[in-house]
């Protein structure tokens, strides 16, 4: 029986916050006067139901995206950086909704890519050990010009609560333990990645994924919905950021 | 499930089984047009916290999808095809949109927020307005219905009770020692296909919502299970060229309910709503609209390398009358196709579109190279010359100038 209820603590207190960036082997973190355009932030929130379906939830979203905005102004303005923030598609004079989409779509692509070669354990060969290799090419360099910025970040960021249904069933499934049936189930989380472009190569320089799941029925890792827990992400996201291994050789 | 054996221990052991009754929800029984009422009102905004969340997620697709640049950009088509959706798209007539995608495939798809993609394979294998209309109206049905929330509901409903129901088991057995495992699964089993007959019952219902929506608006009902038949007998077709057997669309897997159900049901309804005023067709309309289309529609269907289909396919458009048009790709799908005999044959399909006034310049080429090969060079000459006239700054022109001089 001990065994059984030192098994359920540790499940209750498992749980984590996780993030792993990547930086290209010269990333020197943007620092002093630098300017940044963040692109049109994607976010989600949402409800895990009972049966572990996330079921979004559009104030929640609304709020979340607010939040998430706000806090990135404000740790940009600590760096020194000015900041600028999409909203919309076509809310930059002199560069029409489709180019924005059309950058956007090629960084969905490239940023795929990344997350299955750097991530997901299908490492390519010819990139081993060279930090992060991966370019938007010219069109993300026009895009700098066109804007005069100097870098653009993207942004996505999910967030899941577990309905009342679904922490019954956490309780239970830990519960469980103590008559010999562990069945601990997740509840909400967050999922969320940037990544930084350097406008004047088009090279993606930097790019880090943070992930927060937690077994243990009502704990959770942050609220994206409440100020505080926006800023906490946008800190444990993009707080640390880590020079590029010739960089760090180098100092 | 109830006729399965429960023991007494069984359920004490913690498998109450009630919840799995209502989850095996019948399908397949026929709904009467008559029946359906649209439930969403001119310009419906979602009320509920999970249509709103699902809305907001649909206008980010839609914004992509808007987009896109599979989209093709005509705007007298797609001025035309919204005109369609406003006559059968009842109460939300002037909320629909519709994107035509450039797909090559019998499709068209949905949204819960009221937009509609149409694969431009599906205005392909259209014979007229009222045809389109039953598209149109059936995927309307859709939306008149909110079929994409009750589905999200129905799935939430279900794996909740699964997940409880696993749940149950396990502790169940964790205190008595009574494994009810395999009973889990089969109501795991019998959930996951009740969720596939679900969406079965919401494309009938669909189907019946569309007979009744182009019926009112004064098309011929009769048209939408032409729809279904053409399908069957082209994938029959598709099937026999391949030494294949066709698929019959139906599982307990499937979606959608089998095309033959479909028909059949959509016969008995259609004669159920039509009216002495529900009779139009609008086949000239439909083929002015599509205009040059039909022909980059026809040639992206020969390059998808299915002769059977197409050669069905050509027919069928052609039993409103042949053209040069039709008959210059029936000619283009044998000579694609390549076996033994099938240059004679394309050679004569070429011959006959060349005698219609619509034929394409293209045909006048290969019924020249045909001829050629026949060894009538005068008339080949003639033909080919006849290209150049009609196609003077065609790509190919200067090696057929060639092929003239030697």
């Amino acid at each position: 029986m001990p065994r059984r209820v030192l098994l359920a603590a540790a499940l209750l207190l498992s749980g984590c916050v996780q993030t792993r960036q990547f930086a290209d082997v010269e990333f020197a973190p943007p620092e002093g006067d630098y300017s940044l355009l963040v692109m049109r932030p994607d976010v989600s929130v949402g409800l895990v139901t009972p049966g572990g379906l996330v079921e979004p939830r559009a104030d929640w979203t609304e709020q979340a995206r607010a939040n998430l905005l706000r806090a990135l102004a404000a740790q940009q303005a600590g760096r020194g950086g000015r900041t600028r923030i999409l909203e919309r598609r076509d809310e930059i004079a002199g560069i029409d909704a489709e180019t924005v989409a059309d950058l956007e779509r090629l960084h969905q692509a490239v940023g795929a890519s990344i997350a299955y070669h750097k991530y997901m354990g299908a490492t390519l060969p010819t990139k081993r050990r060279q930090g992060l290799d991966w370019t938007l090419g010219e069109d993300a360099v026009r895009f700098g010009k066109a804007t005069g910025m100097d870098y653009a970040l993207f942004l996505h960021a999910e967030d899941s609560f577990a309905s009342t249904g679904r922490v019954a069933l956490q309780v239970l499934g830990i519960a469980g333990c103590f008559i010999g049936f562990c069945a601990p189930q997740g509840g909400g989380g967050q999922a969320a990645y940037a990544s930084l472009v350097d406008l004047r190569t088009g090279e993606i320089v930097w790019f880090n994924i943070l992930q927060t799941q937690s077994l243990a029925p009502g704990i959770g890792f942050g609220d994206i919905r409440t100020p505080e827990g926006a800023a906490q992400m946008v800190e444990r996201l993009l707080g640390r950021m880590k020079a590029g291994r010739n960089v760090r050789a180098r100092q | 499930m109830s006729d399965l054996p429960l023991t007494r221990r069984m359920m004490l052991g913690g498998l109450g089984c009630a919840c799995c009754g209502g989850l095996a929800a019948p399908a397949g029984a026929r709904i009467p047009p008559g029946s359906l009422r649209p439930v969403v009102t001119p310009g419906y905004r979602p009320v509920d916290a999970d249509e709103q969340g699902l809305w907001q997620q649909y206008r980010r697709v839609e914004e992509e999808i808007a987009g896109s640049n599979l989209l093709i950009r005509d705007d007298a088509l797609a001025r035309y095809l919204g005109g369609i959706a406003g006559r059968v798209g009842g109460p939300a007539a002037k909320d629909l949109r519709i994107y035509l995608a450039h797909v090559p495939e019998f499709n068209a798809f949905m949204a819960p927020t009221g937009f509609m993609v149409v694969f431009s394979g599906l205005l392909l294998r259209m014979r007229d307005e009222a045809q389109l209309a039953g598209v149109i109206g059936h995927e309307a049905g859709h939306f008149l219905l909110r079929h994409q929330l009750r589905a999200w509901r129905d799935m939430k409903r279900k794996t909740s009770a699964l997940t409880f129901l696993g749940m149950a088991a396990g502790l169940g057995y964790g205190a008595t020692g009574i494994y009810a495992g395999g009973l889990v699964q089969l109501a795991q089993t019998g959930a996951i296909l009740s969720l596939f007959a679900y969406s079965r019952e919401l494309e009938a219902e669909a189907d019946a919502m569309g007979v009744k929506q182009i019926a009112e608006a004064g098309y011929d009902p009769a048209a939408m299970p032409e729809t279904w038949q053409s399908l069957i007998a082209e994938t029959e077709a598709s099937a026999a060229m391949r030494r294949k057997r066709p698929r019959r669309g139906y599982s307990l897997l499937a979606t959608h309910p089998a095309p033959a159900e479909r028909m059949a049901d959509l016969r008995l309804s259609a004669r159920e709503v039509a009216g002495a005023g529900s009779t139009e067709r609008g086949r000239d309309r439909y083929l002015a609209a599509l205009g040059e289309h039909r022909r980059a529609f026809l040639d992206d269907q020969v390059k998808l390398n299915d002769p059977g289909a197409t050669l069905y396919l050509l027919r069928y458009l052609a039993s409103d009358g042949w053209n040069g048009l039709l008959r210059f790709y029936e000619g283009e799908t044998w000579r694609l196709r390549g076996e033994a005999g099938d240059n004679l044959l394309a050679g004569r399909s070429y011959a006959a579109a060349v005698a219609y006034p619509d034929a394409p310049a293209e045909a006048w080429r290969q019924h020249g190279y045909q001829l050629l090969r026949e060894g009538r060079r005068d008339e080949g000459r003639a033909a080919l010359r006849r290209y150049l006239a009609l196609a003077p700054s065609a790509p190919d022109a200067a090696i057929v100038r060639q092929s003239l001089a030697s």
